[in-house]
């Protein structure tokens, strides 16, 4: 999931200032498993943010939605009649969400209450870590399920280095686990450490954020352009 | 004439059906008086209380919250 946390609301009522009524939208997925923008979350910024800012002499009304994805438009179009009753849209949406949002209601003010984090998972009760970067070309087949590109500090394809303590740590934070150190365990378990013994090149970047925005084109799922069928 | 008013804080209560509700009805009964400025709210279980419950109370209008269960 994509993992998000609030940003503060000493922040949120300094990007409201100046706005008399707004709409905070939750959302229904990712954000709502992390406990940041869900339905529930979104009850209590928007109280928060009532009382936060009638303390200050200057309330904002802030009605409450939400959507189930808010980085698809067909989720967030039932929202369009009746934006133009706000002067803004406080979005407890992923990054996507937001621009999602904002791509799709480009003159309504859309601004982002959470700070996204990273792609990850919960490892126990309350807490996130992060478990994916999106490097395009996914190794964790001979790594034994760790990955070293979101795990090991210094991202490396052959490991640990030598600043992994005995007990497995990270050098750069004792807190750290040593994903390599996890890797070797992993695959002696699975008895397979001697294909560790195999030197990994340099990891090829071109998959990553190396051109600029990706994009995934199916065209099995496209719709078909009339042109295509035109003689 | 004493005109100097005396503060009366707006308490919810929020009682779990099951304890702090039941002891509620049972000074009820047994013709114990409480000030109406305190307002009693059946919970399921208290451990249903959320902080948007809290909020929203002192957002109506509360001055305290007693959560009794």
């Amino acid at each position: 999931m994509i993992v998000a946390e609030q940003k503060p609301v000493a922040t949120l009522k300094e990007m409201l200032r100046g706005k008399r009524k707004i709409l905070a939208v939750g959302c229904g997925t990712c954000v709502a498993v992390c406990f940041a923008g869900g339905k529930r979350e979104v009850g209590i910024l928007a109280a928060a943010l009532r009382m936060a800012t009638e303390l200050d002499g200057a309330r904002v009304e802030i009605d409450e939605a939400i959507v189930q994805r808010q980085c698809e438009y067909e989720y967030i179009d039932p929202l369009k009649d009746k934006l133009n009753q706000y002067d803004a849209v406080l979005s407890l949406g992923c990054g996507v969400g937001v621009q999602t949002l904002a791509d799709r209601f480009q003159t309504t003010r859309i601004l982002p209450a959470l700070n996204t984090k990273f792609m990850g998972g919960p490892t126990e009760q309350g807490v996130w870590e992060e478990r994916c970067q999106g490097c395009g070309n996914c190794l964790l087949d001979v790594t034994g399920g760790i990955c070293p590109i979101t795990r090991c500090s210094k991202q490396l394809m052959n490991g640990p280095c030598g600043g992994t303590d005995t007990g497995g740590r990270c050098e750069v934070d004792k807190e750290i686990p040593c994903a390599w150190y996890m890797i070797w365990e992993r695959m002696e378990k699975l008895g397979l450490q001697d294909e560790l013994m195999e030197v990994r090149p340099p990891k090829d970047w071109s998959t990553s954020r190396d051109g600029g925005v990706r994009k995934i084109v199916r065209m099995d799922l496209r719709k078909p352009d009339p042109k295509d069928f035109q003689e | 004439m004493n005109t100097e008013t005396v503060y009366e804080p707006n308490i919810v209560a929020l009682c779990c059906m099951h304890c702090a509700y039941a002891a509620a009805d049972l000074a009820g009964s047994s013709r114990f008086g409480y000030p109406p400025s305190l307002k009693i709210v059946a919970m399921p279980c208290t451990g249903r209380t959320d902080m948007g419950h809290l909020l929203k109370t002192f957002e109506d209008g509360a001055d305290g919250i007693l959560v009794a269960g």
